[in-house]
Parts: structure tokens; C-alpha cells; sequence
């Protein structure tokens, strides 16, 4: 399997009055055409890692890596010009809350046509099109309606299909989703995962996964990675997740009540100060 | 069955003419004493306008609610708070900036008349696990659990029977729910409290409640107890979809 992202050792670092803080320390993984899932609680760099990827980390904090390569091109050195046409292109993020990342003044047509028109499509017929094919695809069954809707005409789940539908019209290799499904109900969620799958598996994307829920992310991914602390503590495929070895994943796991068994009290879990070394 | 908690026909309906928005449409139940009573549902289906409508924060337009057998009265009493009091979802929106957690706990012990305030506050920090170290914190000095932690111990400084419930652990890291819910389960078991729990997580309201009541559009879907939700005894499609979907992701829909 050729590797479609590289990372080694990637680190970020954010300036306080403290001194530097290292918020993300020394991630690295490979991603093919998979399913890749990163789990933390807050404050684990799980979110931020994502971001580097994409050299989205908010000023003033700095990303560093040994090795970050996308598709055989190295992001660390890319210009800025290189980094327009990759991001929304060949690599784009679905973020977690539609209701923060649709253009409230903008129709989600429009959102959809600007992203297509970014990555050189041309004729506007095409783009709409495209754009129409693409809102179907995420299954909104009243595609006209919805293209000519301003964001806050649609609920939680449309919304967050409509952000698929645009992440995914330029039909990237690399789609990163931080925490896609988390801002909607449980019901929605499973649709949306549904959609996000299928887009995936056809076209054979890459996909990571950025998620706090354990639960969703075992079933949905291949692969997953948790981290804590800014590090990655463990690496397992999905399907072994019953045998991690650290205790941290361990505890994760047992801390979620279950409908089928009534543990009282939950077991809780007691961080060894060792584990963020 | 004497139900300490009795709503009828609720009803709760927001704005007036064309704009109104029915948020809850005829909801019935009953909660005995020391019982533990949970609300399940989606965005919108209207739960927590029901624990709100309980407590007087929305306007019941329709319906009685009974608190001991007594119709409640609007504006409610100030003994109705003595003995109902509410946790709410976000412990960063619930709690005063400006406020020391000592000044928080004391405010309701002064507008109650309660005596003996300087041992109270020590004891209901000390019972919610926190300590009288955080006496003179301010919220920004605590994490989300901390100052989920100081929410419940505001709402148990009056020593109320019942407790409402309002997604309490939702904006919390998995790891710190389990040990809020453990903490809520031990205050219960100890003070013989009634809960009334609104959760969208299915599996936190069947590890909290003996007894459940699934909404969607305002409306009471089914009302189970948690043995029929092991056994998966559920009537409805609806119930049926949350419970496959607290399961996390299936490939087919099925």
C-alpha cells in the first residue's frame, strides 16, 4: 500500500507567558486509502493535529515536523500558492458544526459553485451541475431547494450534508473530518456516517477521523489512533480494540455506562502521571 | 402509586398567532418519591422544556403539574425551591465569572435564611467530592468536571427531595461523566433524593433511572422501565432506532 500522508514526528507549540507549550508532541502515522480514526478527550491535540495537516494552525502557533508529506509533496516547505491549490482540492476538512462554517450570507449553491470554481471548473452550467449531483449524492431529496437555501433554512443534519456535498465536490483524495457528526442527534448521525462512508469506500478517498467518542469511531474506522497529551498512546486496528494495552484506551473504553449492564459505580480512571511523559 | 411528582397533560407553547411554537404536547407522568425518572430524546423533542416548565422557567399554557399532591402555582413559591432545585447542561454557561464558589453556595443559603452557613458550604463542597480548598476559586480555576461538580453542590445546599437534571454530563469528557454519574448515583443512594434526568445519550438515562420516557416533536413516545429497555422490549420504531444507533455505527441500513 503506497502511503497517500506521512507524518513524523509532527509537533505544535503555542507561546504563553509560561513559555512555549508543546500541545501536540511528536505524531506520526501514515495514511493510506483507509479509515483512519484519532480519539482524545479535550485538550489531547487531536484537533489541532488535523489542522496541521493542513497548515491550519492558528498563528501564533507553530507546526513542526521531520517528515509531512502529502502525495509525495513535502507540506512543510509548500508556498502559499501550493497550499490553495491542495487544500479544498486534493485535501479538504468537514468541521464540526455547520452552523460556524457555512457563509451565513451565501446561498449553499453558491458555497458549493465558489469551491468548484476555485479548482478551475469553468462553465457555470457544469458547476451547477456538478453541484446538484453532488447535493444528491449526499442524499438531500430536495436538491433545488437546498442549493438556492441560506444555511440557517436547514437543520443540523442538512447543514452537514450540504458541508460534505462542498467538502467533497472537488473530489479530493483526502478528506479530514473534525468531529463530523457530533453537533447532531444520534439518528442523524448515523445517516450522515452512512453517506460519508459510501463517498469514501467509491471513490477511494483517504479519510481521518477526529472524534472524542470511542464508541463511533471503533465502529466506523479501520484504523484508530488515541491520544493523550499531545502524544499518541496507542495504535490499534478497530476490530482489536477489546485488547488494547494501555490503560488509558482500557479506561476509555470501561468508563461509558452501557444500556446491558448496570457496573456501579463506573469504574473511573486514574491518571498515572506517567502516561503524559 | 402516591406520586410525589405529577404532570398532566403538560403542555408548553412559545410565542402567539402563527409564530407559536408548541414545544411540549400533552406530556404525562408521574414520578414517585425516590425514584429515579428519565427523559430521552432528541434535539427539539422538547425535554428539557419540561423540566423547565417543572421549575418554572417556561410557561405551562396547558395541564397542571402536582409537586406532593399541590398544584404548583406561577410564579412558584420560595419553598418550591427548597425543595426542587436544578443542574443544568453547561457548567461554563451556569456559574457567575465573578462569583468565588464560596459566594455561589452562600447566596442561596442567605435568600433561604438557612443559619450555620460557614459549616454548609464546607460540608457540600466535601460532599461533592471537591473539598473546602475550593472554597475561594472562581470558576476559570476549575475544570468543566470541578465545575460540574460545584453545580450540584449549589443545587444540594438546600437540601431539596428533588433534583432536576438537565443533561448534566454532556459537555464533559467521557472519563469525567462516569465520575459525575457515579457521584449523582452515591448522593441518591445516600439522601434518598428523586431524580428527574434529561439526557440524548440512551445509555446514560438507562445507567441513571429505573424508569424512562422516550419524546420526539413534543410529544411522549413511550414510557419503559430499564429492564424492558435490556430486553429490548421496546413498542416503538423510534425507540427501537436510538437504542440501534447507542450502539454506535452499522454499516447497512437495516
Amino acid at each position: 500500500m503506497s502511503a497517500l500522508l506521512t507524518v513524523e514526528d509532527l509537533r505544535i507549540t503555542f507561546p504563553t507567558r509560561q513559555g512555549p507549550s508543546e500541545v501536540v508532541r511528536g505524531v506520526s502515522f501514515t495514511l493510506g486509502r483507509e479509515r483512519l480514526g484519532i480519539v482524545g478527550e479535550s485538550g489531547s491535540g487531536k484537533s489541532q493535529t488535523g489542522r496541521a495537516l493542513l497548515g491550519l494552525t492558528p498563528p501564533p502557533g507553530t507546526a513542526t515536523a521531520k517528515r509531512l508529506e502529502f502525495d509525495g509533496i513535502d507540506l512543510r516547505s509548500a508556498s502559499p500558492k501550493q497550499w490553495r491549490a491542495l487544500r479544498g482540492g486534493r485535501m479538504s476538512m468537514v468541521m464540526q458544526d455547520p452552523k460556524f462554517s457555512l457563509n451565513p450570507v451565501m446561498t449553499i449553491g453558491r458555497q458549493i459553485m465558489e469551491a468548484l470554481a476555485f479548482h478551475g471548473r469553468s462553465g457555470r452550467a457544469e458547476k451547477k451541475a456538478r453541484a446538484m449531483a453532488m447535493l444528491e449524492a449526499v442524499q438531500i431529496r430536495d436538491p433545488e431547494r437546498v442549493f438556492r437555501a441560506y444555511p440557517h433554512e436547514l437543520s443540523g443534519g442538512m447543514g452537514q450534508r450540504a458541508m460534505i456535498a462542498m467538502m467533497l465536490v472537488t473530489e479530493p483524495d483526502l478528506l479530514i473530518a473534525d468531529e463530523p457528526t457530533s453537533a447532531l442527534d444520534v439518528t442523524v448521525q448515523i445517516e450522515v456516517l452512512r453517506i460519508l462512508d459510501a463517498l469514501v469506500t467509491d471513490r477511494g478517498m483517504g479519510l481521518i477521523f477526529i472524534s472524542h467518542d470511542l464508541r463511533l469511531v471503533a465502529s466506523f474506522c479501520d484504523r484508530v489512533l488515541v491520544m493523550y497529551a499531545g502524544r499518541v498512546v496507542e495504535e490499534l486496528k478497530a476490530s482489536e480494540l477489546d485488547r488494547a494495552q494501555h490503560p488509558y484506551t482500557q479506561g476509555l473504553m470501561n468508563c461509558l455506562p452501557k444500556i446491558d449492564n448496570d457496573t456501579r459505580p463506573l469504574p473511573t480512571m486514574t491518571r498515572d502521571a506517567s502516561w503524559a511523559l | 402509586m402516591s406520586a410525589l411528582l405529577d404532570i398532566r397533560n403538560l403542555h408548553v407553547t412559545f410565542g402567539a398567532g402563527p409564530d407559536a411554537v408548541q414545544a411540549v404536547r400533552g406530556v404525562t407522568l408521574k414520578v414517585a418519591e425516590g425514584e429515579s425518572y428519565g427523559i430521552v430524546g432528541e434535539s427539539g423533542s422538547g425535554k428539557s422544556t419540561v423540566l423547565r416548565a417543572i421549575c418554572g422557567l417556561a410557561p405551562t399554557s396547558e395541564g397542571s403539574i402536582l409537586l406532593g399532591g399541590t398544584e404548583l402555582t406561577a410564579p412558584r413559591r420560595a419553598d418550591f425551591y427548597r425543595r426542587v432545585q436544578m443542574v443544568f447542561q453547561d457548567p461554563y454557561a451556569s456559574l457567575h465569572p465573578r462569583h468565588t464558589v464560596d459566594r455561589v453556595l452562600s447566596e442561596p443559603l442567605a435568600i433561604h435564611g438557612f443559619d450555620d452557613r460557614e459549616r454548609r458550604v464546607e460540608q457540600a463542597l466535601t460532599d461533592v467530592g471537591l473539598g473546602p480548598s475550593f472554597r475561594f476559586r472562581y470558576p476559570h480555576q476549575l475544570s468543566g468536571g470541578q465545575r460540574q461538580r460545584v453545580a450540584v453542590a449549589r443545587a444540594l445546599i438546600l437540601e431539596p427531595r428533588v433534583l432536576l437534571l438537565d443533561e448534566p454530563t454532556s459537555a464533559l469528557d467521557a472519563s469525567i461523566q462516569a465520575e459525575v454519574l457515579n457521584l449523582l448515583d452515591r448522593l441518591r443512594t445516600e439522601r434518598g433524593l428523586t431524580y428527574v434526568m434529561v439526557s440524548h445519550d440512551l445509555a446514560v438515562v438507562a445507567h441513571m433511572c429505573d424508569r424512562l420516557m422516550v419524546m420526539q416533536h413534543g410529544q411522549a413516545v413511550e414510557e419503559l422501565t430499564r429492564d424492558a429497555l435490556r430486553a429490548r422490549a421496546a413498542t416503538t420504531d423510534y425507540t427501537r432506532q436510538l437504542l440501534t444507533a447507542s450502539h454506535g455505527y452499522t454499516k447497512a441500513a437495516s
